[in-house]
């Protein structure tokens, strides 16, 4: 079998890390691919200093989406909103720890996608 | 009978390995692979004899022009259109039905009108006539399907009142394979007084399809999915509803006089065909046509009647695999599937580090996808070139896939 499906996807699309919803989170993100029906809906809430407290996401995809978005939430931790901006696709497809092809960078990006939308949202309402 | 050996040695595509494993390619409702002949004819027209068509004074152009005129000879007489100048060339299926929708559909549709489509329609045969419908205020009506994919005949004449103009169906869906009744949905949409436009795309390349037999009044398909190059398709219509349509592109070819302020039009069939036309394509489209003519279109069908029931019986027993669609006397060579939950792109993927060529994803059909309640579908298709082997491959395929996705999952 191919090592995109590496035992790293496997397992986080077989348990998802940080699945569910915050009871207060301040970034509220979804991304929405209906060319695959990919879905991720993602959540952060942000402690007093600022940096990311908690991560939490809800989706319906691809073996790579899903677990894309289970490593992505681990790697937000900690992270300034700042650092959330100036997230790269190429660390987001290197923490999945597998060569993704063209034709899947799609799946794995879906959270980012997410993210993007939800931190201009953030700005916005927060006028940061 | 196929002679599935030498038929297979016409395409060298087929001989390929893919990721260490044979090709086995059962992607053709996208897109067919290229046997030799179309290929040399191709490259011959660019070696040999490559200039512009239409108007040229010297040798060269008189031969291309001579061989493109041809191959629309041989296009009108495949699908049995009494005069070729009915057989217009576009781009694809999906240029011909913009060409009726933004030539005929807007001569003749008015605010108030309807245009009745079925639940089983490709993006191709449904956005156009949604562009059309926003446009005029018409509206469009839905035939619909039945959950194991066949069209509700019984409900067609209760649609058919005196507000639809036009009927426009596909004669194969190119997710379910279901292969519908369109001489008598033709036949009734016509005592209705309602036009027909046929979407052939998945049945000319795999069946025979008579027009005149059909009594349709505009019928669309492609040369790409019938072993013809990509770039050339054809609407084939009526001729007095032809000759009462206004032009669809404007420029070189299709006119016959031109002023400073207005233009006439060219005969038909160049009125349709603005521009340098794909002649190479079209010339290459006549050699898909003798490929497909020598080896008979119903020992084609024959043959991938056979195949498919073989491929719903074996994939049928696959645990955890739901083929999508009607039985397998009710189909052309597609089955679409869905596999133990598993994300049809996660399965398409897997089957590819095998070597095996599928399509997964809405298949240009996401209404009929949330219509069955799914996003998508993982789907085999067949053409002349399959054999029983590949199914079996797929099949084996498929069952190493659930044991791994068991014990890792």
């Amino acid at each position: 079998m191919s090592t995109l499906y590496s035992p790293t996807i496997l397992d986080h699309y077989a348990h998802p890390r940080n699945w569910g919803r915050l009871p207060s989170p301040d970034i509220v993100a979804d991304s929405d691919d209906p060319s695959c029906g990919d879905q991720v809906h993602l959540e952060i809430a942000l402690g007093p200093d600022g940096k990311v407290a908690q991560v939490a996401f809800e989706g319906e995809g691809c073996m790579i989406s899903m677990a894309s978005a289970s490593l992505f939430t681990e790697h937000l931790q900690g992270k300034r909103v700042e650092d959330l901006e100036a997230l790269t696709e190429e660390e987001v497809l290197g923490w999945l720890d597998a060569p993704i092809p063209p034709n899947r960078r799609a799946c794995a990006l879906s959270p980012l996608v997410a993210l993007r939308a939800g931190l201009t949202a953030y700005r916005r309402t927060a006028g940061g | 009978m196929l002679d599935i050996e030498r038929v297979r040695a016409d395409f060298p595509a087929l001989s390929r390995t893919v990721h260490g494993h044979p090709l086995v390619f059962l992607d053709s409702a996208a897109s067919s692979q290229k046997p030799l002949p179309v290929l040399e004819t191709m490259e011959r027209v660019y070696r040999e004899c490559y200039a512009n068509v239409h108007r040229g004074i010297y040798a060269f152009s008189e031969e291309a022009t001579l061989a493109y005129e041809n191959a629309r000879d041989r296009v009108a007489s495949f699908i049995n259109a009494p005069v070729r100048e009915e057989i217009v060339f576009t781009r694809n299926t999906t240029e011909a039905i913009n060409l009726v929708a933004y030539t005929w559909g807007r001569t003749n549709i008015r605010s108030g009108d309807r245009i009745l489509l079925t639940e089983m329609e490709h993006h191709s045969n449904l956005v156009p006539w949604q562009l059309l419908a926003q446009e005029k205020g018409a509206q469009l009506v839905y035939l619909p399907i039945t959950d194991d994919g066949l069209l509700r005949m019984d409900l067609l004449d209760s649609l058919l009142d005196e507000r639809v103009k036009l009927v426009a169906v596909t004669m194969m869906s190119n997710v379910l394979g279901t292969v519908n009744p369109v001489k008598e949905i033709v036949c009734r949409a016509h005592a209705a007084g309602a036009v027909v436009l046929v979407d052939a795309a998945q049945s000319v390349p795999h069946m025979p399809v008579d027009v005149q037999d059909l009594d349709c009044d505009f019928l669309a398909f492609s040369g790409h999915k019938m072993c013809g190059p990509t770039g050339i398709g054809v609407l084939y219509g009526k001729e007095a509803l032809l000759e009462a349509m206004p032009p669809f592109l404007g420029g070189g070819d299709m006119i016959r006089k031109v002023e400073w302020e207005s233009a006439t039009w060219n005969r038909l069939p160049w009125k349709f065909e603005a521009g340098t036309p794909a002649f190479v394509e079209g010339i290459g489209l006549g050699a898909a046509v003798d490929y497909l003519t020598g080896i008979g279109m119903e020992a084609i069908a024959a043959h991938e009647r056979e195949l498919t029931a073989y491929a719903m019986e074996r994939l049928s027993a696959v645990p955890g695999l739901t083929i999508i669609g009607p039985p397998a006397s009710q189909r052309g060579g597609v089955v679409a599937f869905t596999f133990r939950g598993i994300h049809p792109h996660d399965v398409a993927h897997m089957l590819d580090m095998e070597g095996i060529a599928v399509r997964a994803g809405h298949h240009c059909a996401q209404p009929l996808h949330r219509r069955l309640g799914l996003t998508a579908t993982v789907r085999a298709s067949f053409y002349l070139y399959n054999t029983a082997e590949e199914v079996n491959a797929l099949t084996q395929a498929l069952e190493r896939i659930g044991a791994l996705t068991t014990s890792q999952l």
